[in-house]
């Protein structure tokens, strides 16, 4: 499938889903598609960093976390929800900006534990300031729309997916691969790599804040240190690893499969889907790095080959 | 006489570069073989080879008529053959006496271990006095008698060298190069990779000069020594300090 | 409201759990250069190992190490020979980076299979000398966890003693210093490595035992055990046993001071801290030196 299809295919899909709450009245499937929607800007945004800067950050949900207290906070004081999302997402990259200096003095794998400890730290910090359960004003309850959490939800996925679209052929990110393929190469050849690997983060943490902010819109009552914890993180690692890291279409299977999975098998054991994608997880990264996304394509050349035409993708 | 160490038309590779083109060379039972060349030459790579520890390419390896490339790395050295390493590699955190005991580590280098130990500490006495001692804190002269050491406790029937003079002060040189003629007296055959050509040449039996991972020239140690091209490239004012 | 000196006294206990925690953590990552963030996990599981000895066989949980260690010992060679074997194919710095993942997902599923088979409850062990306590002037000390730090002191000093005088330990000493410099003298580096991973886990297992009886154990002690293991090691740097033991009973008494200056919700948050300062001021990680 050459980009342009895959492509069209997206936005053929994104245009149906705008649709979707129109035809559909059904508030199950509508949660289900948000979950997906907010699964897929959670695991795009972890991509930016860890597909196309080659870090793995584990400290995600910190700014996940930030976001969805910053928006929490102004809408319930009366912001417009997209103002609140909106300045979540400049906390979140703000702090990035104050720590990313110093993680970034760290490598591979210290660089991830780095990052772990720092939202573990935030997320005791906050469960200890904030120990009590956030719930909506009884107005706001009742005035409750499933559909415009929807439209923020699709927005938010829709703005992820693009911005990767982009930056995978912008200046800065052929600056990123470059880091990513050899930092110390990239450095020598005049790649700045700290000032790139700060923009990954910025715009990365800035679009889990804004992910932040559609939770505390969705979420009735939580607790405030809930969206610190590291399962959003890990969520997301889950989801763009096997989806396919560094690729555009990734992170959007891998939600789909994870949600779809994660939905399906709750009924019988609560947390299969953990043990499945633990499992799948290893698997990706021992045998098949591409992920699902590598999976199809190769599929895909097999079954042209099969067929006698030429085969269009490099393998 | 047959030969122990016979390599043929070795092909490697170093990253993207050629490191080896098409080297035939051996060593019989008792020689004392040196390998010269620069720099780059592709020396390592070579002895890299024969450990085990770099995968060549093309081309053969026979030890006592048998394939030696199959053989996996941390075996060769019971068959007969031990290394001692460029920079020593010796486990610095360890005793001197820990570090001996390592090199006597295969089932039949242990079997024979106390022997050893008495060999080693008879050419090298210094370093029964310091058994005890962290290598790390001994001089580079020391450490190289360890790391020879080490390698003796294998009783192999080859001991390869690379540049075992390498950073060590002159006068331990010498002694070193008397130890490794007192070893070659006891039987053991001896292939030196060396930088000091002067030193290398007065000891070999015989020689081979590898340049660009070729080799370009061979002969007897004595008869190397008198050759024009190797007292321009590696003897005279412009060749490599000794 | 406890005094500091009580705070200390307990803080020093645990401290020695922690250095057993650290200490099978050191060990992997010092020889095999394999970061295993499932290491919590497989504490959580000798953990259990204790505790169904208990509840189902009434087995005294320090009797049942006899059992859990070896048992430990099986499961590391297991997860060596199916898992973490292949990461060590790699070179150093992308094997640091598989290992992590690769631990990740392990850890997923660890945890998810301990919630299915046991449920996300707290479990203890509580046996008839239970609540019995040592008076030491004005403080009370715990003997079961006075026995554990006991426990765990002796089984740091016997890895110590296995490193330096066993033949096979100092193999494994010499593969974490120089791998193709053990593999020229004879030692099968992956022997060592499953050696080291074995003894790894064994330590692991060890450690949930001594959890468990003196604490509880639940499927998500995991995480909270291998980020507290990752701070010792760090805090000690990779090479000397003993002193990961030391800089366990260091993080175990900050805790303590911590949790009595700035209240007890603040515990965590101390070691969590100093792991990240000294990360970032050391950022070349624990090799730096070499």
């Amino acid at each position: 499938m050459s980009p342009r299809a895959g492509g069209l295919a997206l936005l053929a899909l994104f245009a149906a889903l705008a649709l979707l709450p129109l035809g559909v009245r059904r508030d199950d499937l509508l949660n289900f598609v948000l979950l997906i929607l907010l699964t897929i800007t959670l695991a795009q945004s972890w991509n930016i960093v860890a597909g196309y800067a080659g870090q793995v950050n584990l400290g995600h949900a910190a700014f996940f976390g930030l976001g969805a207290l910053t928006a929490r906070t102004l809408w319930i004081g009366g912001a417009p929800i997209v103002l609140a999302t909106f300045a979540g997402a400049l906390v979140a990259a703000a702090f990035a900006l104050l720590i990313g200096a110093a993680a970034f003095r760290l490598r591979g794998a210290y660089f991830a534990i780095g990052t772990l400890a720092l939202g573990e730290i935030l997320r005791t910090t906050v469960g200890n300031v904030l120990p009590e359960i956030s719930t909506l004003p009884v107005a706001s309850i009742a005035g409750y729309r499933l559909a415009h959490r929807y439209y923020l939800a699709l927005a938010l996925a829709a703005l992820s997916v693009i911005a990767v679209a982009l930056l995978a052929r912008s200046r800065l990110g052929l600056g990123m691969q470059a880091i990513r393929e050899d930092e110390d190469a990239a450095e020598a050849s005049g790649v700045a790599a700290l000032g790139l690997k700060l923009r990954a983060l910025v715009l990365s943490t800035g679009l889990a804040g804004a992910a932040g902010g559609l939770f505390a819109y969705y979420q009735i009552s939580y607790y405030p240190a809930h969206a610190f914890n590291p399962t959003w993180t890990f969520d997301a690692l889950l989801v763009t690893f096997i989806g396919g890291v560094g690729t555009l279409h990734g992170p959007v299977l891998g939600a789909i499969l994870y949600v779809f999975l994660k939905e399906y098998l709750t009924v019988r054991w609560v947390d299969l889907h953990l043990l499945i994608f633990g499992v799948l997880f290893i698997a990706i990264v021992l045998l098949f790095p591409g992920g699902l996304v590598q999976a199809l394509i190769q599929a895909g050349n097999g079954a042209r080959r099969r067929l006698g035409r030429r085969s269009g993708a490099p393998t | 006489m047959s030969a122990l160490l016979e390599v043929e038309g070795l092909d490697a590779a170093y990253g993207d570069s050629r490191a080896l083109s098409g080297v035939t060379l051996s060593v019989g039972p008792g020689e004392i073989v040196a390998l010269l060349g620069p720099n780059g030459a592709g020396k390592s790579t070579l002895l890299g080879c024969i450990a085990g520890l770099v995968r060549p390419r093309a081309g053969t390896i026979r030890w006592d008529g048998r394939d030696l490339r199959a053989v996996s790395a941390h075996r060769i050295v019971e068959h007969g053959l031990a290394v001692v390493p460029e920079g020593r590699r010796l486990f610095g955190s360890m005793t001197v006496e820990d570090n001996l005991e390592l090199g006597a580590f295969s089932p039949r280098a242990r079997a024979g271990r106390r022997a050893s130990f008495e060999r080693v500490y008879a050419l090298f006495p210094v370093l029964r006095t310091r058994r005890r001692q962290i290598v790390r804190a001994l001089s580079g002269g020391q450490q190289q008698m360890v790391a020879v050491g080490r390698a003796l406790m294998a009783s192999p029937r080859l001991l390869m060298l690379d540049e075992p003079s390498l950073g060590i002060a002159p006068q331990l040189v010498s002694a070193i190069l008397d130890a490794l003629v007192e070893i070659n007296r006891a039987g053991v055959a001896i292939f030196l990779v060396e930088q000091n050509v002067r030193a290398a040449l007065t000891l070999a039996h015989r020689a081979y000069i590898l340049e660009g991972g070729r080799i370009v020239g061979a002969g007897g140690g004595a008869e190397l020594l008198r050759d024009p091209h190797v007292r321009r490239a590696y003897l005279g004012p412009l060749a490599v300090h000794e | 409201m406890l005094l500091i000196e009580q705070q200390i006294v307990l803080g020093l206990l645990l401290g020695g759990l922690y250095g057993l925690a650290a200490a099978g953590l050191s060990l992997v990552f010092g020889v095999l250069k394999v970061l295993d963030v499932a290491h919590g996990e497989l504490i959580m599981l000798g953990g259990y190992g204790a505790f169904w000895l208990f509840a189902l066989l009434h087995w005294d949980p320090f009797a049942s190490l006899l059992v859990v260690i070896p048992a430990s010992l099986l499961l590391g060679v297991v997860l060596y020979a199916v898992l973490f074997g292949f990461v060590v194919r790699a070179d150093e710095e992308t094997r640091v980076k598989n290992s992590l993942l690769v631990g990740f997902g392990l850890a997923l599923a660890l945890h998810a299979l301990a919630v299915r088979l046991w449920t996300a409850d707290d479990r203890s062990i509580t046996t008839s000398y239970g609540g019995a306590v040592i008076a030491v002037g004005d403080l009370s000390i715990p003997v079961i966890r006075l026995l554990s730090l006991a426990v765990a002191f002796a089984l740091i000093a016997g890895l110590h003693l296995l490193l330096t005088r066993w033949r096979w330990g100092k193999a494994i000493r010499a593969t974490a210093e120089d791998w193709q410099a053990a593999l020229l003298t004879g030692i099968d580096v992956r022997r060592a490595y499953l050696l080291a991973f074995a003894i790894g886990t064994a330590l692991a297992g060890a450690a949930g035992t001594l959890v468990t009886v003196g604490y509880s154990v639940s499927p998500s002690i995991g995480l909270e055990w291998t980020l507290k293991a990752l701070i010792v090691v760090v805090l000690a740097g990779l090479g000397s046993m003993l002193g990961t033991f030391v800089a366990g009973l260091f993080l175990g008494v900050a805790e303590a001071l911590s949790a009595a200056v700035f209240g007890g919700p603040y515990r965590e948050v101390v070691g969590l801290v100093i792991f990240v300062v000294v990360l970032v001021l050391r950022p070349r990680g624990l090799f730096g030196a070499r």
